[in-house]
């Protein structure tokens, strides 16, 4: 069990099924599966759409990339190794931004810096 | 020399004692992201891919003139980390290899690897070259 990441979940309003999750702490292998399970439940209760804040995150490793990857398999199974359409991210830190951007996940998940951008572009 | 249990539950305990005692050798601020993620991303390794039970992992982080210089010890079967082969991921699903994406990011935060297996176990060294600049 760990309280290092809190995950706080709203549904947006309007015409997409959209919900953001909130992340508050480190993202590492430690909670790779809290964030894993949140998001699942939360495409399991009807999401189609998610926003990853990450403003709140101090700490991005490997573990969390391969937790964000499963979610944007989870989101479209079927375009797999296109840019994801059904996840954006929010505001990560520079460090984080820079493990997006080592790992080459920048190539197909998008990072906004604004919460309304990042819907407008779902 | 600090000791901790291989358990991903002292992960974040373990980055804060990366940014501790590297601020506290002169390490220079923005030197200490990749500082925590290489420690990070290797004693996740040790505990996922090397003990994958109970064990115990030993960091020694000291300064050798300008240069940092990171030791982990372990006693889990023989691995060595520098052998392994990573490229640069263009597509994420190229990745699924154990410890890949962990591997490649050490290599892209710490300027030098080696790997020795000793009687006792594993011996991971990285080193960062230029980042100690404070008065020690």
């Amino acid at each position: 069990m760990s309280d290092n990441l809190q995950i706080g979940v709203s549904r947006e309003e309007g015409d997409k099924n959209v919900s953001v999750l909130r992340l508050t702490g480190s993202l590492d292998a430690n909670t790779q599966n809290q964030l894993e399970d949140k998001a699942k439940e939360t495409i399991d209760g009807g999401a189609e759409y998610l926003v990853l804040d990450m403003s709140g995150v101090d700490y991005l490793g490997s573990a969390g990339m391969r937790a964000i990857h499963a979610i944007t398999n989870q989101l479209s199974p079927e375009e797999s190794s296109m840019r994801s359409a059904r996840l954006k991210v929010l505001s990560p830190s520079p460090a984080a931004a820079k493990v997006f951007k080592t790992l080459g996940f920048d190539s197909f998940i998008d990072i906004h810096d604004n919460l309304d951008e990042a819907i407008a572009a779902l | 020399m600090p000791h901790f249990k291989a358990d991903l539950g002292q992960l974040s305990r373990i980055r804060e004692f990366v940014t501790e005692t590297a601020a506290a050798l002169g390490v220079v601020p923005t030197a200490l992201d990749d500082l925590r993620l290489a420690v990070d991303e290797a004693v996740t390794n040790i505990i996922v891919h090397g003990y994958r039970g109970a064990g115990e992992i030993t960091l020694d982080i000291t300064a050798d003139g300008n240069d940092l210089v990171v030791e982990l010890r372990d006693e889990a079967p023989a691995f060595d980390p520098t052998a392994a082969t990573t490229g640069k991921p263009r597509q994420p699903e190229a990745h699924t290899s154990p410890g890949g994406f962990g591997l490649y990011l050490i290599r892209q935060s710490m300027d030098e690897i080696s790997y020795r297996r000793t009687s006792a176990g594993n011996e991971l060294t990285m080193r960062k070259r230029d980042v100690v600049k404070g008065v020690r």
